[in-house]
């Protein structure tokens, strides 16, 4: 239940929404964000993967524009292949995608994507656009009357579902694509790991219930591809030649990948 | 069980070999020089049509080594798409490339007994985790533990600008 504060809140907000969102309370909505995305489905109980994640997402987040936001990555225990981004630098990967990207340069190109949306604030915007401008007012308003927190996420589930469940403007994607494969060759990686993991998905059966969702939100890959080929035309040639660092990448998902899935609900 | 430990020699069997080499066949986007060597500049060999099949052999940065006909050569990887020139046409599933699931008969995630995934449905049935997102703060890594990570995997920050859709450098500004 929304107290009246929250409501009051919400109300003055619709009023005087400035449409500026500062660092900290961007961060505060990722959180709140991030808590529903867990909720769906917790962390992956892999302590040394989930410190590997951080190791590489957070050097090639430190390869952008915003390199001191508190970067956070973690790896959900899904089948299901996908990755997300939420504002303020949160960035959860599934073990799905941990299966099908085959090594350290192509991780870097699904997390340089995800560090795109962030650094561009796809989310934000899109929340800002959408129906749910006064949400960020809300949770500025529950910070300062010291209800942190609580009356924020109540807030954000409702747009946090939809958001996450309808994707983001294609062009966006497209974007964070780009830029994705950029950070990953600031980063020192082969940039073409993130097509080579394109490329892949792009071998999947379209109708794999494991791919459901990310097929909904995201361009088909050969769309993104294509794109891609376009982007990147000759201007990393000169890149040819860098790690892909293939047996880092397979020790460190050695046990997730040793390790059967559990059942999961396929929907 | 008797079935199970030739399940366990198929699964084996499977691990064994590259994932990436149990899906290798390909199909050129646009017509395309087949090149001896991985290079723009390097002897043509011949002239790859629109939509020729080629079998992938590997990945060499931004280059595919393939094998058309008798010939091998290389082909820029962005002028090839791996599966089916109409991708409802695919048959392979994400069980077969990671040789990991599905192997053995209601094992796996075809199952779907009560436990929840990430899919739209389990998204939207989600209650905040609160707990969850503050277990992150475990496993963050600091701007100095990540150069110290680069370093022990070889790589070198570099200085590359952004590109739009169009292929054109974006200034950097940083
Ligand atoms: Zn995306």
């Amino acid at each position: 239940m929304r107290s009246v504060g929250g409501v009051d809140g919400l109300m003055k907000n619709i009023k005087d929404a400035t449409g500026t969102v500062d660092e900290p309370r961007e961060v505060e909505l990722g959180h709140g964000i991030t808590e529903t995305l867990l909720g769906a489905r917790p962390l992956l109980d892999d302590p040394a993967l989930q410190r590997y994640v951080n190791e590489v997402g957070r050097w090639v987040a430190q390869q952008s524009e915003r390199p001191l936001l508190p970067w956070r990555f973690g790896v959900n225990d899904s089948e299901h292949v996908n990755a997300f981004a939420a504002p303020g630098g949160y960035v959860i990967v599934t073990r799905g995608m941990l299966r099908v990207v085959r090594n350290e340069a192509e991780l870097a190109g699904v997390l340089g994507h995800e560090v795109a949306h962030v650094v561009r604030k796809h989310h934000l915007n899109a929340l800002r656009k959408g129906a749910w401008v006064n949400l960020l007012g809300a949770g500025a308003a529950a910070g300062t009357a010291g209800e942190q927190g609580g009356e924020l996420v109540e807030a954000l589930v409702g747009p946090t579902k939809e958001l996450y469940a309808r994707g983001l403007d294609k062009d966006d994607e497209f974007e964070a694509d780009r830029i994705g494969v950029v950070l990953a060759t600031r980063a020192g990686y082969d940039p073409w790991g993130l097509p080579a993991a394109l490329q892949t998905l792009g071998t999947l059966k379209t109708d794999d219930p494991y791919l459901a969702l990310l097929f909904k939100t995201h361009p088909n890959p050969g769309a993104r591809l294509d794109e891609l080929g376009v982007a990147m035309a000759a201007n990393f040639d000169g890149f040819q030649g860098l790690p892909t660092n293939a047996d880092r990448y397979l020790a460190a998902t050695k046990k997730m990948r040793s390790t059967p899935p559990q059942a999961e609900s396929k929907k | 069980m008797t079935l199970g430990y030739r399940w366990l020699l198929l699964i084996a069997a499977l691990a064994a070999i590259p994932a990436w080499a149990q899906q290798n066949a390909a199909y050129v986007v646009r017509e395309t020089d087949l090149k001896a060597k991985p290079f723009l500049d390097a002897e043509a060999l011949g002239k790859l049509p629109e939509k020729a099949t080629v079998t992938v052999l590997k990945r060499q940065g931004g280059w595919n080594q393939v094998k058309s006909g008798a010939l091998e050569g290389w082909v820029p990887m962005l002028r090839l798409r791996l599966g089916n020139p109409d991708p409802k046409k695919n048959t392979t599933s994400i069980a077969a490339i990671t040789g990991s699931f599905n192997q053995r008969p209601g094992a796996g995630p075809t199952a779907t007994t009560g436990v929840r995934g990430f899919s739209e449905e389990d998204l939207k049935a989600a209650k905040p985790a609160p707990e969850e997102v503050k277990k992150l703060d475990d496993f963050a890594v600091s701007a100095g533990d990540a150069a110290a990570f680069a370093a022990a995997g070889k790589l070198t920050a570099r200085t590359v600008a952004y590109v739009d859709a169009d292929g054109k450098p974006v200034p950097v500004k940083k």
